[in-house]
């Protein structure tokens, strides 16, 4: 590339955490004539037991020239040029004389998401402050939502007991502000972070473990980090964009939502009835047909377009409480549509965004997806990894995937969804005549 | 000289979701991981008798339509979810036994990762084979 950039893409499939991190570091590198000015580091959670993220950043900076700057956190599988894994660690290692880097972090962002954005931006906003190149990218990493154990049930989605719902849903904020335990507020925080930073092109992505939603680590340097939100920001003089497309289709099944939670997180009623019932009665489901046996297959094909100040949010509700459903964002009340989603929709939404960067020549590119697509596609993945691939070809490439995603850019609105593709690409934008 | 397909059996089997695998066909398992089946988690012993009856008759199938391209088959018996990734074009497949309530869309992408290292190792062993002198 004639802007003299060099990114590396590695990864390791190694069970030990040192060794793992030893060789993701080496494999990121090798190729690299100059020292990475950052390095991306996801890995899925399996370290957890086999030595611990503290162990595998070491095998890193065993590695990794000291300095770099480094985040990520763990993630329920990856795609990269190498192909598909849900087991396994990888990093993309960037150098480029025509680039600036900063990385900022805040801690308890599930209890005070406000201020933990407020800290990780001014630590990008002062890093970057004496750039002069004019093209802006933040990758914001939030940790995501991790589930409380209910006494006699475990960890479920699907809690059927009245008694227990109706602790939780009291409960819900006393356990988000004193244990952290309950959703991730990312698009909380995704809002505030390109409130404060409009110029910004961002993408978001959430951490998770294995979809269990027990645990889920972020990756600041030499940090293993909980409940944390980490940053990177770029200021180059490359060209890039971002662009989210999902492949949910509005059906004709509409209804209201009549009753949320004060914080606007727990759907109460539709149509002035049980949420529940009602929306099993609306789909023509049988009586209890949804619960923790069917819930993988059957609510995540049928998510719903929320309204969040008159945008659209089409997401996958996550957790049943008795007569209540749970969103993994914050919604308004009013009309909303049951979407639906198919193999070959969520197909074609990936076609659609690489089709949006058809002008451009990629150096290297850094997408986010939705676990539920995993879910969906399952081995079939691997046509998402080949059209990829076939995009950024030799360039390396990323896809994480996430527990709730979404872009922003100056010339879009922001974007936040489940089962979506966000894809954020560097290079040359090719002058149209 | 241990063999690289149970390695890949080996490697497969240290996810959590995994209960047993094996590469197998009709009537026969043809390679099974390191430790045989006491790598195996303890929870199938108990099942693994009418699992395996079960899965004679799934490869019965198999041997029908695997040259047709059937790629994938699954049941589930129990508490268990039976996954066969067949190899193209034969009548063996990548098994591997789960809990019902695991996430399938995980395993299958490991699982897939799986069968193509199996496929590569089967295809070396056969280039082998056939640049060795009589």
């Amino acid at each position: 590339m004639e802007s003299g950039l060099e990114a590396c893409l590695g990864m390791s499939r190694k069970w030990d955490a040192r060794e793992a991190g030893r060789e993701v570091a080496k494999s990121s590198i090798l190729n690299l004539n100059e020292p990475p000015k950052f390095f991306l580091l996801f890995s899925t959670i399996h370290y957890e037991a086999d030595g611990g993220f503290q162990e595998l950043l070491k095998g890193v900076w065993d590695v990794l020239p000291k300095g770099t700057p480094l985040i990520g956190g763990t993630v329920a599988g990856f795609l990269n040029n190498y192909g598909c894994y849900t087991r396994g660690v990888t990093a993309l290692a960037v150098s480029c004389p025509g680039m600036d880097v900063a990385i900022g972090f805040g801690n308890n962002t599930k209890r005070n998401p406000k201020k933990a954005v407020k800290k990780s931006v001014s630590m990008i906003k002062n890093g970057l402050s004496n750039s002069r190149y004019k093209n802006k990218f933040l990758l914001n990493f939030v940790s995501g939502a991790s589930v409380m154990k209910i006494p006699g049930q475990g960890y479920t989605r699907v809690v059927d007991s009245g008694f227990m719902s109706k602790f939780i849903m009291q409960a819900f904020g006393i356990s988000q502000y004193l244990l952290q335990k309950g959703v991730g507020r990312e698009d909380e925080i995704f809002e505030e972070t390109a409130n404060k930073l409009p110029d910004y092109h961002m993408i978001l992505g959430t951490s998770i473990d294995d979809h269990k939603g027990i645990n889920n680590y972020q990756f600041y340097n030499d940090h293993v980090l909980t409940n944390a939100v980490v940053n990177l920001g770029i200021a180059t003089d490359m060209d890039l964009d971002v662009c989210t497309t999902h492949g949910m289709k509005q059906s004709d099944v509409h209804f209201k939502i009549t009753k949320l939670s004060r914080n606007k997180h727990i759907i109460k009623e539709i149509n002035h009835k049980p949420a529940r019932q009602e929306l099993s009665d609306i789909l023509d489901w049988p009586k209890d047909f949804l619960n923790d046996k069917t819930m993988t297959h059957t609510i995540i094909y049928y998510p719903i377009s929320l309204k969040r100040h008159g945008r659209e949010v089409p997401v996958v509700m996550p957790f049943i409480l008795k007569d209540s459903i749970m969103t993994p964002c914050v919604i308004d009340d009013g009309e909303v549509s049951i979407l639906t989603v198919s193999g070959d929709k969520i197909i074609e939404a990936l076609d659609k965004n690489l089709q949006s960067f058809q002008n451009f020549t990629p150096a290297f590119g850094l997408c986010s997806t939705c676990m539920t697509i995993l879910d969906t596609l399952g081995n079939q993945i691997n046509i998402v990894r080949d059209k990829t691939s076939s995009f950024f070809k030799d360039t390396p490439f990323l896809m994480i995937f996430c527990a709730g995603e979404g872009t922003y850019s100056p010339r879009k609105e922001i974007t936040y969804a489940n089962m979506s593709f966000n894809i954020s690409a560097f290079g040359k934008q090719r002058q149209l005549f | 000289m241990q063999d690289p397909i149970a390695n890949v059996l080996d490697d497969l089997l240290k996810l959590d979701d995994i209960l047993a695998c094996m590469v197998a066909r009709r009537n026969m398992i043809s390679v099974m991981p390191t430790d045989s089946t006491d790598s195996f988690k303890p929870e199938i012993n108990q099942v693994w008798d009418i699992i395996k009856r079960a899965m004679d008759d799934v490869f019965m199938v198999i041997g029908e339509y695997s040259q047709t391209g059937l790629g994938e088959m699954d049941f589930r018996l129990q508490d268990y979810e039976v996954l066969f990734y067949v190899f193209p074009d034969t009548e063996n497949a990548l098994v591997a036994i789960v809990p019902a309530l695991a996430n399938k869309g995980l395993i299958a992408v490991e699982m897939e990762n799986s069968r193509r290292e199996i496929c590569k190792i089967m295809d070396e062993n056969e280039k082998e084979k056939m640049t060795v002198p009589a």
